[in-house]
């Protein structure tokens, strides 16, 4: 069994408990415009090209297959993103590694390999595997085939998931997962479905279930500015969050960051929140006391 | 856990909550922003005093010069200074030491020095090198090796062979640290009974060994001049006392003058004095060598006075924060001008190598961290000081507390201070080589990571065998011993690559030129050890650092078995990823001949296939990705180089240690060797650290570093440098910080030697964005998101390199 792997990633420290490797599937079904991994949202493999590493030495062109590159000598080379069909070819021969090939097939035992390799700094720091993307629980075979076998050697396993995916992967994942990072977007589900593309009830039964499973579970809210960091977004989060009960009520705010917009450049996909200024420490602290004052604990992800 | 109970928690707190206060602010400012200034005053007093002793004995002229600067020296006391005593009258001044290396001040002659004097002061200087030159330890080395093997020295040391040279002024325990507990406990005059001593016992014996008598002469002389030079600042401290308005700073002074009355003649006997004491010695040493005496575990020796002071109510945080400041801003302001063959292609000026010790054991094994290592660490990040070097002594047992208030101060220097050093791995390897292990728990950090024991004088290269540059003997090794960039044959020819049949045979090729490399290198340098001496004594290092030295009345500069030299084989990581590619490319996998790959790097790497050969050596495996044929290609070649320098029969019987240090040495050493088959170009630098992987080149972040590194091993030296580079926010909040510590502690606990964090900093994030190519390993990291630097837009990294500036 194999699954598009984007990147494994060593040395994780804010993806849940002590230190971890994070593992990113390919493959989401929301469209977030804020999405700072967008190599991640389609479940075929693509490629992405960093013009700023290019030397325009036309290898790339040459060996397509498809003839999807046109290069001329001395110009950069132009993808056609219809034609191509993300085998790598191009990104094989790229010595400037300036096209990158997202999406790389993998097994599980392939990637198991490369995760247990850091056992040595799971044990001691509590820390393990994290599975990301993406949305993991589209791949609900595949993702609990390789926490078993993660579990079976010792290796704590968390799942960060957006919510949005069917129940039945959900309960299947769960027997295998330790710890749960569970995004909260937006309460409101219309708005919800004009920022991601898809409506939320199915996230939010899905955080019930999670929560009544008893599994130790972390919400995570993205925290972008004009989007749902306004209070009737808090609000709505906070009651939610209550009406859950469980055992643990409290939220981590990650602030918006642009760090993405480059690789949408390099996959021609246009980047939405252009021009959209990033929240001052100040501005998140004053989302974090509204959740404060409504008995929500709430830190924010640094 | 008993020592835990014992530790002072409030004392923690109250320390956390300490802030700069508003003179060590200024200090700091005052001392930052100061001309760096080169003063002439004290080689001209050394050379009035060699004109005036000539013909005496060695040991009592130098004791003589030392006596004749002390005395005049101007000296200066600043409005800011709480601890008093500066090599020149300057905020931050340079003496010269042309008396020691003679005319070795690069581009003196030429106008191309860059040191900004007067006409009078350049005048000075001029004469002084016509004066030293020929008559100097180093010259008379050099002439030795000249009538032994012809240019040969001279060739490897323009090729960057081997370093430092002769005339650096890294003589033999100059790198090492005082005598602090003697020193503190019974002041100059206990030191001067010791050497009257010495002298009745030759009388009363009827002794014969004349340098004997001539040392114990030469150390009242020199004990006598550091404490007149101390009652000098007590005069002065009083004038200005007498004229200064605020009554406060009035006080002070006169306080100021009372303990330079009494230290470091008399023992201290407080806080204050002893750390005055200290000033006073380090000042007096820095008038007698270039390098300032190493500070070492001052968290140990100190302790009792603060823990007392502070118990007896003396002395409050506040105020021993303030001491702490000021002493270590001082010290790490200390400035030499580089002076010497080796120096000559780095930098004119910089602070002087010193380091502080921190934490570790004591002499039964147990940890040895206390409040003041933390009072330490807190002020050195409160000053964020990239100098004295912070070394933290790492052992297994050493508590959460303090490795994280070390990992704040890391993030508050932003580069590499402290660095996290593996007691245990250390005292492993003392204790290998026949060292009782009390007295191996004592050893202590050279300026970097290279350990020495308190009762050995280490040597550091004055006889140019401090470092050895194994790339540039694979470089001789694929052209049959000439030098790729000098065009010089400094080597043996061991046969044509082009006619190996067997990578095993270009191995065997290599071993046999870095035998007879090192093996020249190694007594060469030995030779010098019997040269120097007779032109070069430091009667004053003798009294302060020799831990045998006042008992036998004998020099330090002579070697005898309390001595022990260390010796760094560096650029192995270089090496072993070049045969390894050589093995791939050439032997294993067909994809070049060695023709075409000798040619390439004979043209380095130029032209179109040039570049392809380029890449396809790029491309073949490296270390630090957790691959086992590149790591262990590293572990062989550093074990084999091991086993060489370990053979080599030393007539003076000292133990030799080898310390894979890293310095800036790469740039420098990288200079010397041409195009190497891992694919880096000829003159680049070369790796950073000694088992840091190459530039760019390991995808697999900081674990998979680590990995190799474990697998490298390099249990044959006693310490290794490894640098690890990050974004800010890896250290940037206390959650942060308590992974990190596991990864040091995992590393460490696994057989890690050395780790060291540098923060991104603003320059390299601007380099980045200008020539991505070369930072491809960059990475920024933001809460769970983290991206290669290069792949970002370039808005985004000009907001990082805005943030990075700022600090936001």
């Amino acid at each position: 069994m194999s699954s598009l792997i984007t990147n494994i990633q060593g040395y994780s420290i804010h993806d849940g408990p002590g230190i971890r490797t994070v593992v990113f599937l390919k493959g989401c079904g929301l469209e977030c415009i804020w999405c700072s991994n967008p190599e991640c949202i389609f479940p075929y493999p693509e490629i992405g090209f960093f013009k700023n590493l290019c030397t325009k030495c036309g290898q790339c062109a040459s060996v397509c297959p498809n003839q999807a590159i046109s290069a001329k000598v001395g110009q950069l080379p132009v993808t056609n993103r219809e034609i191509c069909c993300g085998c790598g070819a191009c990104s094989a021969v790229c010595v400037q590694e300036a096209r990158v090939l997202y999406g790389k097939a993998m097994k599980v035992d392939e990637v198991f390999e490369s995760i247990k390799a850091d056992q040595l700094f799971y044990q001691a720091s509590g820390g393990g595997i994290t599975v990301s993307g993406g949305e993991p629980l589209l791949q609900p075979k595949f993702v609990s085939e390789l926490l078993r076998k993660c579990k079976e050697a010792g290796i704590h396993t968390c799942v960060e998931t957006s919510g949005y995916a069917p129940e039945s992967a959900l309960r299947q994942v769960l027997p295998f997962t330790d710890y749960m990072l569970f995004d909260l977007k937006l309460l409101n589900s219309d708005l919800h479905r004009c920022y991601t593309g898809k409506p939320n009830e199915l996230i939010l039964n899905n955080a019930k279930i999670v929560t009544s499973s008893g599994l130790e579970v972390l919400f995570r809210m993205p925290l972008i500015p004009g989007i749902n960091d306004d209070p009737q977004n808090i609000k709505e989060t906070a009651d939610f969050l209550h009406s859950l009960g469980g055992k643990t009520i409290g939220i981590q705010l990650m602030p918006y960051h642009e760090l993405g917009k480059g690789k949408y450049e390099s996959l021609d996909k246009l980047y939405r929140l252009a021009g959209l200024s990033t929240l001052e420490p100040e501005q998140v602290e004053t989302v974090q006391e509204m959740f404060k004052a409504r008995g929500i604990s709430c830190t924010i992800s640094r | 856990m008993i020592t835990k109970s014992k530790i002072d928690e409030l004392l923690l707190k109250r320390i956390d909550n300490l802030e700069l206060s508003d003179s060590l602010f200024e200090l700091k400012h005052a001392m930052f922003s100061a001309q760096r200034k080169v003063s002439v005053d004290r080689i001209k007093l050394a050379m009035e005093s060699w004109q005036e002793t000539e013909g005496e004995d060695i040991e009592i002229r130098r004791a003589k010069l030392f006596k004749k600067i002390l005395e005049q020296v101007p000296i200066a006391i600043y409005d800011f200074d709480i601890i008093v005593g500066r090599e020149t009258e300057h905020l931050v001044g340079a003496p010269l030491f042309l008396d020691q290396v003679g005319d070795a001040i690069p581009g003196l002659w030429d106008g191309t020095d860059g040191l900004d004097l007067n006409q009078e002061e350049k005048e000075i200087v001029k004469e002084c090198s016509r004066f030293f030159a020929g008559k100097t330890a180093p010259d008379h080395v050099m002439k030795v090796w000249h009538s032994l093997v012809g240019t040969w020295a001279e060739d490897i040391i323009e090729a960057k062979g081997s370093d430092p040279t002769p005339d650096s002024g890294y003589f033999p325990g100059i790198t090492c640290r005082a005598l602090w507990e003697k020193i503190l406990s019974k002041g100059m005059r206990g030191m001067i009974a010791e050497a009257e001593a010495g002298i009745r016992r030759f009388q009363e014996m009827k002794e014969t060994d004349i340098n004997k008598y001539y040392f114990w002469q030469a150390a009242i002389i020199v004990c006598q001049a550091m404490i007149d030079y101390a009652k000098r600042y007590a005069k002065l401290a009083i004038s200005l006392a007498e004229k200064e308005p605020d009554p406060a700073r009035k006080k002070e002074l006169y306080e100021i003058a009372e303990i330079c009355e009494w230290v470091p003649e008399n023992p201290a006997r407080t806080f204050h004095e002893a750390l005055q004491c200290m000033n006073f010695i380090i000042v007096g040493r820095g008038l007698e060598a270039m390098y300032p005496v190493l500070i070492g575990r001052m968290d140990q020796y100190l302790h009792p006075y603060f823990e007392q002071d502070i118990r007896e109510g003396r002395l409050t945080p506040e105020r021993a924060a303030e001491l702490v400041g000021n002493a270590i801003t001082l010290w790490g302001m200390k400035t030499v001008v580089q002076v010497g063959k080796t120096q000559k292609q780095t930098h004119q000026f910089s602070y002087s190598i010193n380091s502080i010790n921190l934490s570790g054991v004591d002499r039964k094994g147990n940890d040895a961290s206390n409040e003041l290592s933390y009072l330490i660490l807190h002020m050195v990040g409160l000053l964020r000081l990239s100098s004295p070097t912070v070394l933290f002594n790492w052992h297994s047992k050493t508590p959460r507390w303090l490795l994280l208030k070390a990992l704040e101060t890391n993030y508050l220097t932003k580069g590499g201070i402290p660095l996290f050093e593996n007691n245990d791995h250390v005292v492993a390897s003392f204790v290998k080589d026949g060292t009782p292990v009390e007295v191996a728990r004592e050893w202590y950090g050279q300026g970097c990571v290279t350990p020495i024991l308190p009762t050995k004088i280490d040597h550091n290269g004055s006889e140019g065998k401090g470092a050895v540059n194994v790339a540039f003997i694979l470089d001789l090794t694929l052209h049959r011993g000439v030098s790729q960039i000098t065009g010089k044959k400094i080597g043996i020819d061991t046969g044509d690559p082009r006619s190996f049949k067997s990578f095993e045979e270009l191995y065997e090729a290599f071993k046999k030129q870095y035998r007879y490399v090192i093996n020249r290198v190694l007594w060469l340098g030995t030779v010098a050890q019997s040269v120097e001496p007779q032109y070069l004594r430091f009667p004053f290092n003798s009294c302060i650092v020799g831990p045998e030295c006042m008992e036998k009345g004998q020099d330090i500069m002579i070697t005898d078995e309390t001595h022990s030299y260390g010796i760094s084989d560096r650029a192995i990581v270089d090496t072993a990823d070049s045969l390894l590619a050589i093995k791939k490319l050439v032997f294993d996998e067909n994809k070049l001949t060695m023709s075409e790959l000798l040619e390439a790097i004979d043209s380095n790497f130029e032209g179109e296939k040039g570049e392809k050969i380029q890449q396809m050596c790029l491309k073949a495996p490296k270390f630090g990705n957790d691959i086992d044929e590149a790591d262990y290609m590293v572990r062989d070649v550093g074990e084999f180089s091991a086993s060489v320098i370990y053979a080599y029969q030393n007539p003076f019987e000292q133990p030799c240690k080898i310390s894979r240090e890293g310095l800036s040495w790469h740039y420098f050493g990288g200079l010397g060797v041409g195009a190497l088959p891992n694919g880096r170009k000829a003159k680049e630098p070369l790796n950073d650290g000694s088992i840091s992987p190459m530039r760019g080149m390991d995808k697999l972040g900081p674990t998979g570093v680590l990995r190799s590194a474990l697998k490298a091993g390099f249990e044959e030296s006693y310490a290794s440098c490894l640098n690890q580079k990050f974004s800010g926010s890896v250290m940037q909040s206390a959650e942060s910080r308590e992974k990190l510590a596991v990864l040091i502690e995992t590393f460490f606990n696994n057989g890690g030697q050395h780790i060291q964090f540098n923060l991104v900093d603003t320059a390299e994030l601007l380099d980045a964005k200008a020539h991505p190519e070369k930072h491809r390993d960059l990475v920024v990291r933001v809460g769970g998101f983290s991206a290669y630097f290069v792949m970002l837009s370039p808005e985004i990294q000009d907001d990082i390199i805005y943030r990075s500036e700022y600090g936001c």
